[in-house]
């Protein structure tokens, strides 16, 4: 009995000895040199990631330890390490939704102190409108890596059969009644985002909201959020334009599709035409793509404003919770850098139409790349450039600036419940009274 | 030491053999019990992670709320829709697989392996096959056969949110209620039913007199052992709808509200309170049909 009593008391050290050596899982990794880097699930930084132990470990002597997540569990996981305080990651990559409100809350590190003392880096180069929507009060908070905007891609094969030329600059009005001229049993007219969610549907569906004069919210003349505007007669028109030309000539599926049903659809000879991220272009010009060649590409159409397009960017940034921000910075400035672009080139397998692009202007004056991105580099650029970043609309916005969301952290929840009432009417299972009215009721939760 | 073992000598002789199984219990309660208790406590805080702001006391506020809330209430709904709808058809699809089973036929083994290998998938992949193999308005298997047909293809999942969802849950849990009512099927004693035979029972008499009553506290069991399981799904609803109207449960909305881009963990703690006392209702009743069961066979 007395033998049993003992080995009871040993397994019970040996649980303490076992939880302590759940605590001290990190003790080890101070003063060595190795980072932990969060990156989103894309080729491209699929790319990096095979290509940092032999372009930067090399060369440096710190080892990356990635966590490749998908844009959703990226957010969920970036947003807890640098919102809650984690303490993960010593460099996350997030984007113009997050660096200026991380930035503002002191969340994040000032890049612009690491990146004007670094020569090579060449901050100067960075497309001005990429860098303005990842800085906050003239600090860039989060390193561009890729940058996209959205545009209209169309057949150009369809459209001239039909006898339709597409206009330089289209407006929503021409595309939709392009859409539905050249709709036909079995080929849609347009594929447009309609699977709920605040970068899905969401994304797609606020630019034309923009152009179209509404907005979510009114801002006040501090920038905070105003009265909720989802019940004025420019949202509806907005909305009810969207869900028409959807149902009217949209793509099959359209209440669950995104960018990647989209991409499938218009490849697969589904959809004449396409509104989407431009980054696809790359896509669908690529050496297995059926239609490659085959495709135009115009500017994201318009209605009240000038330009509609929207500015999206996966950047690195530095949580100030981390004790690493110099070796997170030698990771960023060689990630983000122009040489990397160059040494990329030659080596990734998707060849120069698969670098990151969109971040700094000498991309666009590599010879290589501009012979392999001959079709879409000029379109991509000039939409990246020209993304109304800090004026959208017709009114102004609360928050940080923002295209295709409104920069305040409400959006991402307020965005997620209406674009699934939006879904809904798509699907034809709700009204667009009834998703305009459930709206609105979340919209005014916030502020006011 | 000496004074220690002394003590522990002393206890009596049951907590002596309970001792070796306190470390595990201590792990438990660290693992399961503390992160409950925390939830319990932020339920009553108005902690919200985006925006930053200070974690204060709010007492029962985020309760108030949800009483308010018209999407949980939907998400209720739905809830129900998705728990009760696949366990009854589950259970009556499980039962006459089980019944065909139970009989003896060539390869009995090897449709007994395919037939429980739904069960078996991991349910995101369940989620992408039948989204994307089966009902897609494209692709889907299911719309190619409807068009063979000469009918008009069906948008499942855009236009039926809650019947796609049904749909998989109930492809995956029949062969759940299936083994269950197997097990149940095998149990069940042969003289009784030649007895029955001999008096003259068809067998249909001899399902619905006999059996039936034994595969009763069985079919209990698989009711709510399902439901348990049922009224927590997340992964095909991630998947094949991303959530909205129909197919929003009240996990999937615990989820929104909390990392899925609500951030307010505070109201999100007290809707998953929510969540665990209704699951904890059902397994209550589960154990003691398990009990019963087992008490059942012990003495038979």
């Amino acid at each position: 009995m007395r033998a049993t009593a003992r080995a009871s008391l040993i397994a019970m050290l040996l649980a303490g000895l076992v939880l302590a050596g759940c605590g001290g899982d990190d003790d080890g990794a101070s003063g060595d040199r190795s980072i932990n880097v969060a990156i989103v699930d894309n080729p491209q930084m699929n790319d990096i990631a095979d290509l940092t132990p032999e372009l930067f470990t090399k060369r440096t002597g710190i080892k990356v330890n990635y966590t490749v997540l998908d844009e959703g569990t990226l957010r969920q996981v970036t947003t807890r390490d640098v919102a809650a305080g984690g303490q993960q990651f010593d460099v996350v990559m997030i984007g113009p939704f997050e660096a200026p409100q991380f930035g503002r809350d002191g969340q994040l590190t000032d890049l612009n102190r690491f990146a004007s003392s670094d020569q090579s880096y060449q901050l100067d180069d960075i497309i001005p409108s990429v860098r303005n929507a990842l800085s906050y009060d003239g600090k860039m908070y989060a390193a561009p890596f890729y940058a996209e905007s959205s545009f209209l891609m169309y057949r150009k094969d369809v459209l001239d059969k039909a006898g339709i030329t597409m206009p330089q600059q289209p407006t929503w009005d021409q595309v939709a009644d392009i859409a539905r001229t050249v709709d036909s049993p079995d080929m849609a007219g347009i594929c447009l985002r309609g699977k709920p969610g605040w970068g899905d549907l969401g994304a797609s569906f606020t630019t034309v909201l923009n152009t179209f004069g509404g907005t979510w919210w009114s801002a006040n003349s501090d920038g905070s959020v105003g009265e909720a505007m989802v019940d004025q007669p420019e949202f509806r028109e907005a909305l009810q334009f969207y869900v028409d030309l959807v149902k009217d000539a949209g793509e099959k599926d359209a209440a669950s599709s995104s960018f990647n049903e989209c991409l499938t659809q218009y490849k697969d000879g589904q959809v004449a035409m396409w509104y989407d991220a431009t980054v696809a272009a790359g896509l669908l010009e690529a050496d297995d793509s059926a239609v490659k060649g085959k495709n135009g590409y115009a500017p994201a159409p318009v209605k009240e404003t000038d330009a509609s397009g929207w500015l999206w960017s996966w950047a690195l940034a530095l949580p100030v919770t981390s004790s690493k921000a110099d070796l997170g910075w030698e990771y960023i400035s060689f990630a983000t850098g122009p040489r990397y672009l160059k040494q990329a080139g030659e080596r990734i397998p998707g060849g120069w139409a698969a670098i990151p692009p969109g971040t700094r202007e000498s991309t666009y004056e590599i010879p290589e790349y501009k012979e392999a991105a001959a079709a879409f580099a000029e379109p991509t650029l000039a939409s990246i450039a020209a993304a109304p970043i800090d004026n959208p609309g017709t009114t102004q916005r609360p928050g940080v600036p923002g295209v295709q969301y409104v920069g305040i952290p409400e959006f991402q929840d307020v965005g997620n419940q209406c674009t699934e009432q939006f879904s809904a009417v798509i699907a034809g299972r709700s009204s667009v009274d009834s998703a305009l009215e459930n709206c609105q009721n979340v919209a005014s939760q916030v502020g006011g | 030491m000496p004074r220690r073992a002394g003590r522990e000598l002393r206890l009596s002789d049951s907590w002596r053999r309970r001792l070796p199984l306190l470390p595990a219990l201590l792990f438990l309660i660290l693992l399961t019990q503390v992160p409950f208790a925390l939830s319990v406590y932020y339920s009553l805080t108005d902690w919200t992670v985006v925006p930053p702001g200070p974690r204060e006391f709010v007492g029962l506020d985020n309760y108030r709320e949800l009483l308010r809330d018209d999407f949980f209430r939907d998400a209720i709904v739905t809830s129900i829709q998705l728990t009760v709808f696949p366990v009854v058809a589950a259970l009556v699809l499980g039962t006459a697989f089980a019944l065909l089973l139970d009989r003896k036929f060539f390869g009995r083994g090897v449709v007994r392996t395919m037939l429980i290998t739904p069960f078996l998938l991991v349910p995101v992949v369940i989620g992408l096959v039948w989204k994307n193999q089966m009902f897609h308005g494209l692709y889907g298997v299911i719309n190619w056969v409807i068009e063979k047909l000469g009918g008009a293809p069906v948008e499942f999942v855009s236009e039926h949110p809650t019947l796609s969802i049904i749909i998989t849950l109930i492809w995956q849990w029949t062969p759940f209620m299936m083994l269950i009512i197997l097990a149940g099927l095998q149990s069940q004693p042969s003289d009784v039913l030649e007895a029955a035979k001999v008096d003259g029972a068809g067998p249909f008499a001899i399902f619905r007199q006999l059996t039936l009553g034994h595969l009763r506290p069985y079919m209990e069991l698989g009711v709510l052992l399902g439901a348990i399981y049922l009224i927590q799904v997340y992964d095909q609803i991630a998947v094949i709808t991303g959530g909205g109207p129909g197919s929003t449960n009240v996990p999937y909305y615990v989820f929104q509200r909390s990392i899925g881009g609500g951030w307010q963990f505070g109201l999100a703690s007290a809707y998953s309170i929510v969540v665990v006392i209704a699951s904890i209702v059902i397994a209550t009743f589960a154990l003691r049909v398990l009990s019963r069961l087992l008490k059942g066979e012990a003495a038979a």
